[in-house]
């Protein structure tokens, strides 16, 4: 049996020591080895059976050292517990490397990796501090949240919107992180000595569960009117014909996220509404990026003082019309040139329109309440910053790695997307479809647009799944899935409400529908007549 | 500095293995021919390109630094598809569309669009201009040669009637046509297209047998052949109307190769051949789908 070892991490003066300290008072029978890999301010109490202290020098400079003298403890001593603070300053990876050292890791194993916060120290530090901060909020099992010291006078309420804003941006980083409060002790421990799953468990349980439910489940599937085997051909023919696509959308995107600088893109912005909205169709329409890669984009736009109506316009336009857009469209329909020009016209006259809609709303001050976080909050896993990588080599190595993760993150919600379609298709879409019939365009459109949101496609390939719709729905309604779609869908949504005041979201989502929907009416309604 | 040992980064490891097993997969599909079952040939140098570059990610991923917290839901976005691919299925047989459209749309013979919104859906608008001509989706002469670029290889629609000169099985001073298996799409796009030129020809053609009470007469059927315009999703039963007194006697989904004489009706304003039918044979299945692009 290994001994269990326990990691605190987090930024210096973030109260490590203290928190440790009120740890290490819990189990006095218990015998634990203290490792410390910086001396903060507060000084760690007597609750241990032996303490190590390193310096940031030691680590960095003799390694081999920290793994020779913890090694001579551990042989030494006869410990139940080691516990370890980490340095603030120091990549995570280093601890992991001292740790799996082969001399090491027959003695002892990671338990768990809890991360230390202080609110309002964080909310000032994340995305200005570098990589290191990021890749420990990212290594931690969970978070302890601490709010303010105790001379801090400030009200309770500015302390909960400091803790929520907190909160958030340690979630932007490790999605799904649990963050508990300083106070609530007993919260911490449950989930300190809580046995962590097996890292891949997921993974092959939904293999499994997969394969049990094609095996098992498949005669009731079919018993409900679900042929499994068509689902099956359906799904794996989207899926062919998304994946190709979705790989061109995310490798364009991170050649812009990583070879093109963003003040480059930001200097093409004119400061006049019309000639800003003139170039931010241009440049929706010049670059290639789907809405996942516009959103980063239109954060800097709003901060750099372009202002709103042309970045909205930009943020809602360029997933719409941009050149693999409308190469994947054009293809998904079959070279039907008068999909393709609809779809650009419409999406144009939309951003537009929704551009001005947002017009009179607030100004960028009050828009972004927090700064800093955007090119590593591409959820992409990578946590050197651009600032810190400069070779061309080492540039290239992270354009591939932001576009896989970005192709994974965005994968999720097409392999989703595309699963719902092929159930509906192979299903005979019964329930949209009872929908559609005799209802005419106006319910079919916002029934698909509905869909659109729901299924947040890659706008990249949003076109074939928009295209096996077309059997069963009439070609507005479709047309509408085509727009609002990429302008805003569930994953969008997401990934603005990090960024941005709630209500802002919302209130975008609801013109940005509107104006879909009445676009859509009015042009197809309007041909109906002629 | 230490010698470091080699540390393994499970889900590094775990995206290198996923990507790795989805190029191989893809490399298969292709190799093999078996991705026709679900996408057209036009797809074929994008799923090299997507081989490509999961070779390469699955190459790159492999020197990252260990991490405490493992992620591998996100692998599923790969491994699904993979596992899909390796779970026992069959290419759809025509049962499962015969089935889907008896009651959806059907079988459009003629200047209908396989992969066109579908032409039963007319029914439920209140005007037929809202639905862009079908002809508008099929017709050659609207796929530029951007397409024959891009994927390299030609469109098998001949671009007018002249091109019926490079369709075989026309013996014009017999007034006799016999389709093969391989010209079955663009011979009928070419007789739907020039219905008055092909009038009182005897035509002989393979395809499975598709009757649709809601659709068709009780004396027609049509000898059908599933196209696939895009994926699997769209795939449509297609071919000619044929009036047939003994259409009662004919199974569904059996195949049949059928000689008829080509006469021209109006329906719906559409003038489209239709063939009376003068010998049936039963035929063996024609394996795989009609891509038309």
């Amino acid at each position: 049996m290994r001994i269990p070892v326990y990691v605190v991490t987090g930024f210096l003066g973030s109260g490590k020591t203290t928190f440790l300290n009120a740890l290490l008072d819990e189990g006095d029978d218990i015998s634990k080895l203290v490792v410390q890999f910086e001396a903060g301010e507060a000084s760690l109490g007597k609750a241990y059976a032996e303490n190590l202290v390193f310096s940031k020098k030691t680590l960095e400079l003799k390694p081999e050292t920290v793994v020779r003298r913890l090694e001579e403890s551990l042989e030494n001593g006869n410990f139940d517990e080691i516990w370890i603070e980490w340095n603030g300053f120091a990549p995570f990876s280093q601890l992991l490397a001292i740790l799996l050292d082969p001399a090491l890791k027959k003695f002892c194993k990671i338990s768990k990796v809890l991360h230390v916060a202080e609110a309002a120290q964080l909310n000032s530090l994340i995305g200005r501090s570098g990589s290191v901060l990021l890749e420990q909020i990212a290594n931690c099992d969970f978070a302890v949240l601490r709010n303010g010291r105790e001379d801090d006078k400030n009200k309770d309420k500015d302390k909960n919107k400091e803790k929520e804003t907190a909160k958030a941006a340690l979630r932007a980083v490790n999605e799904g992180l649990p963050v508990y409060d300083a106070s609530s002790c007993k919260n911490v421990y449950k989930e300190l000595f809580e046995k962590r799953r097996a890292p891949l468990t997921f993974f092959f349980l939904s293999i499994l569960l997969t394969v049990w439910l094609y095996i098992v489940g498949k005669p009731f599937l079919e018993l409900a009117e679900i042929p499994v085997n068509k689902c099956v051909n359906v799904f794996l023919g989207i899926a062919l014909q998304a994946v190709p696509f979705l790989l061109i959308g995310v490798h364009l995107s991170s050649a812009i996220e990583i070879f093109v600088s963003r003040s480059a893109i930001e200097r093409r912005f004119p400061k006049t509404i019309g000639m800003g909205m003139l170039t931010a169709i241009a440049s929706g329409f010049c670059l290639p990026v789907c809405d996942c890669a516009s959103i980063p984009i239109f954060r800097s736009l709003v901060r750099k003082g372009v202002p709103l109506p042309a970045a909205v316009t930009f943020m809602m336009s360029a997933p719409v019309i941009n050149p693999v857009v409308i190469l994947s469209t054009y293809y998904a329909f079959s070279g039907n040139l008068r999909v393709v020009a609809e779809r650009i016209l419409l999406g144009v006259l939309c951003s537009v329109s929704i551009g001005l809609a947002v017009r009179s709303s607030k100004t960028k001050k009050t828009l972004l309440p927090r700064e800093g976080i955007d090119a590593l909050l591409c959820r992409c896993g990578c946590y050197e910053s651009l600032g810190s990588v400069l070779g061309v080599r080492e540039k290239i190595g992270l354009f591939f790695r932001h576009a896989q993760a970005e192709f994974f993150d965005v994968g999720k919600y097409l392999m989703v997307g595309i699963l719902v379609s092929s159930i509906f298709q192979a299903s005979g879409v019964t329930v949209f479809a009872s929908w559609r019939s005799g209802s005419g365009l106006a319910i079919s459109t916002a029934v698909l647009m509905l869909a659109g949101f729901m299924l947040s496609l890659c706008s990249s390939s949003d076109a074939v799944v928009a295209r096996s719709f077309a059997n069963q729905f009439p070609p507005g309604a479709v047309m509408g899935f085509l727009l609002f779609g990429p302008m805003m869908d569930v994953k969008n949504f997401m990934m603005l409400s990090h960024s941005f005041p709630k209500g802002f979201v919302v209130k975008l989502s609801i013109v940005a529908f509107a104006v879909c929907f009445a676009a859509v009416f009015v042009f197809f309604d309007f041909f109906l007549i002629m | 500095m230490v010698v470091r040992p080699k540390l393994l980064n499970a889900q590094a490891f775990l995206e290198s293995l996923c990507c790795f097993s989805f190029s191989v997969s893809t490399l298969y599909l292709v190799t093999s021919g078996q991705y026709l079952a679900y996408v057209t040939p036009r797809m074929k140098p994008y799923l090299y390109f997507t081989a490509a570059v999961m070779l390469l990610w699955s190459w790159t991923g492999l020197g990252r630094p260990p991490q405490h917290k493992t992620r591998s839901a996100h692998c599923l976005v790969l491994a699904l598809p993979i596992l899909l691919l390796l779970l026992p299925h069959g290419p759809l047989s025509t049962s499962d569309l015969s089935y889907a459209f008896a009651r959806g749309g059907g079988a459009r013979s003629g200047d209908s669009t396989p992969g066109g919104p579908d032409i039963s859906e007319i029914g439920d608008l209140p005007d037929l201009s809202a639905i862009p001509d079908p002809s508008d989706i099929l017709d050659p002469s609207d796929i530029p040669d951007l397409s024959e670029l891009l994927s390299g290889e030609s469109p098998p629609v001949p671009q007018d009637s002249v091109a019926s000169a490079a369709l075989s099985g026309l013996d014009a001073s017999a007034k006799r046509i016999t389709i093969s298996d391989g010209e079955f799409y663009p011979w009928l796009e070419e007789m739907f297209m020039n219905p008055d030129t092909y009038a009182g020809y005897a035509v002989k053609m393979t395809g499975f047998v598709l009757k649709d009470p809601e659709l068709l007469q009780p004396d027609e059927f049509v000898p059908a052949r599933l196209v696939m315009s895009c994926c699997v999703a769209d795939l449509l039963p297609y071919g000619m109307i044929c009036k047939y007194e003994k259409t009662e006697e004919l199974q569904n989904d059996t195949w049949v190769t059928v000689e008829g004489v080509i006469h021209i009706t109006e329906e719906n304003g559409y003038r489209e051949p239709q063939a009376r039918i003068t010998a049936i044979t039963p035929a063996a299945a024609i394996e795989g789908y009609i891509y038309p692009f």
